[in-house]
């Protein structure tokens, strides 16, 4: 999921012009997760920005519940068709979202005005209904078949991918004594599981092409191609 | 000169240390930067003086730019070169530099994360690690860059590594050090160790893989610094044994209690390795003393370098 973290009020507000007429939008995944932009945030920053004078003509979360904002004929949908009039009166969205919503939206609307109400922090796993961790940088060359599973490019501070540096002290990262040490955490886990081996091998200096921006990846029933700057790279889903 | 030559004719080698100034040389030539004037203290003492690289992610004069400058002035030089704040370009076009500059001796590390020095927003780098750019100094040295192209005159430094005894696991950090020598490292520096019993642990797995190590050593010139190094300094821990000793002197002796503490430690443990590197962290005054006090003479090549 995308981890979203509200602005503040006083930043979104200042964002948004006294003249302009704006339309609130959620997302009722990940956002709503998050506590950022589900139904409810989205209904109670509707009355915030009121209280703040700002001109709201709407709001809405498409849903299901469990719907991502990104899905773009969704949003387009319930836009478009199911709050029509207000959001045709709409100079600009608000949008509680990701930065992949966001662009939904303008998608959405044939390009209006957006302002983001949330930051777009990163890709986590829902750990608890209150805990959202991040274990994958999605740098798009996954190397942690040789980790446990673990990912040395999101656990480990300088991203090292041949061990860990010196600078670890009582299992915790120099960059905060609150943090494990990723590589630590590698070691303990490969130790209980049987496979230290996994740590010899030498491994390669990372293809970053493959974490270019923007990436893209066309997908069908039978095959899967994944493009950025490495190249066009198609992979078969089904022989 | 390469310090491995020494190494190869069994000689224990001796370095020292200095961080480049946080300013830029002067363009009159009667004014030495501080890294200059410790280094003086040096010159006839140590085989080689190592050039730190924008030490503790604390943004300095070049270790490159301070490394030839001690070159320049007869001391021989091993400028430290971390990945931090190069990508692979970076770093491979600093190696060659180094080389057509006149350094014979690197030595490759990661380098402290940004967030301990005093540009905490930068943009870490870490394109490589420090195994992936030793294969990489390697490739250079064998004519090719590190996409395979060929490079006109190869450079041939003597690289080394670096090793923390102090790791917990230990066995993590030897598995480092393993890939590292697989990877061409010539000779290693340890980090600080105060604590027997940390080398004791380490040393001898250590000493299998074949290579030189030079045991690290930092002076510790006041009991607030250990304190400060307990809770700042990444992967040194400072013994309380240590902390009171030096406090149990006047501020005044604490200089010659330092050479003597720190010269007894190397006594201790220095026919078990191939060498030490003091780290005198500005008391450079103070290494003829510890060298002194840890009964170690430093013996030159029988020929010219």
């Amino acid at each position: 999921m995308h981890a979203t973290i509200q602005k503040p009020i006083e930043e979104i507000v200042d964002h948004i012009d006294p003249k302009e007429k704006v339309f609130v939008v959620g997302c009722y995944n990940c956002a709503w997760k998050c506590h950022s932009g589900g139904p409810e945030e989205t209904e109670a920053m509707a009355g915030r920005l009121i209280a703040r004078g700002v001109q709201v003509v709407g709001y809405a979360t498409p849903g299901p519940q469990g719907m991502s904002l990104c899905k773009l004929d969704n949003t387009r949908k319930v836009l478009k068709e199911d709050y029509s009039e207000q959001t045709r009166q709409a100079d600009a969205f608000l949008v509680l979202a990701c930065g992949q919503g966001i662009h939904t939206v303008i998608d959405a609307t044939d390009g209006s005005m957006v302002h983001p109400g949330c930051d777009t922090i990163f890709g986590g796993e829902t750990v608890s209904a209150t805990d959202i961790e991040e274990f994958c940088s999605l740098c798009g060359e996954c190397v942690i078949e040789g980790t446990g599973g673990l990912c040395p490019m999101t656990l480990c501070s300088k991203q090292l991918l041949n061990g860990p540096c010196g600078g670890a002290e009582n299992g915790h990262c120099e960059v905060d004594t609150e943090k494990p040490c990723g590589w630590i955490l590698i070691y303990e886990r490969l130790k209980k599981l049987g496979r230290i081996d996994l740590l010899d091998p030498y491994r390669k200096p990372k293809n970053h092409a493959k974490w270019s921006r923007p990436r893209r990846l066309r997908v069908g029933p039978d095959e899967a191609t994944f493009v950025s700057l490495a190249g066009k790279h198609t992979v078969n889903n089904r022989n | 000169m390469k310090i491995t030559r020494l190494f190869e004719q069994g000689v224990f080698v001796v370095t020292s240390e200095v961080g480049p100034i946080k300013g830029a040389v002067s363009r009159d030539k009667t004014i030495h930067p501080t890294c200059a004037r410790e280094a003086m203290f040096l010159q006839h003492n140590v085989h080689a003086v190592n050039v730190t690289d924008n030490q503790s992610a604390v943004m300095r004069l070049g270790s490159l730019a301070a490394s030839v400058l001690l070159k320049d002035k007869g001391i021989e030089s091993v400028y430290q070169l971390t990945c931090r704040d190069r990508n692979r370009i970076a770093l491979q076009s600093d190696l060659l530099t180094a080389y057509s500059l006149g350094i014979d001796n690197v030595l490759l590390l990661t380098g402290d994360h940004i967030q301990l020095g005093d540009h905490k927003e930068a943009k870490p780098v870490f394109d490589l690690d420090s195994v992936q750019l030793l294969h990489m100094a390697m490739g250079l040295r064998n004519g090719y860059d590190i996409t395979g192209h060929p490079i006109e005159n190869p450079p041939d430094m003597a690289y080394g590594a670096v090793v923390n005894p102090n790791f917990d696991p230990i066995e993590l950090q030897l598995i480092k050090m393993r890939k590292k020598v697989d990877a061409g490292a010539e000779f290693f520096q340890t980090q600080a160790v105060y604590d027997e019993a940390v080398f004791d642990r380490f040393i001898d797995k250590a000493a299998v893989m074949g290579r030189p190590i030079q045991l690290g050593v930092v002076v510790l010139k006041s009991p607030q610094m250990g304190k400060y190094m307990n809770q700042n300094v990444s992967g040194i821990m400072v013994p309380q044994s240590w902390i009171d000793e030096i406090g149990s002197v006047d501020k005044a002796d604490r200089k010659k209690k330092a050479a003597e503490m720190t010269g007894r430690l190397v006594r201790k443990l220095k026919d078990r390795v191939q060498g030490v590197h003091i780290m005198p962290l500005g008391w450079t005054d103070v290494v003829p003393d510890i060298l002194a006090h840890a009964g170690i003479e430093v013996k030159r090549l029988a020929f010219a370098a």
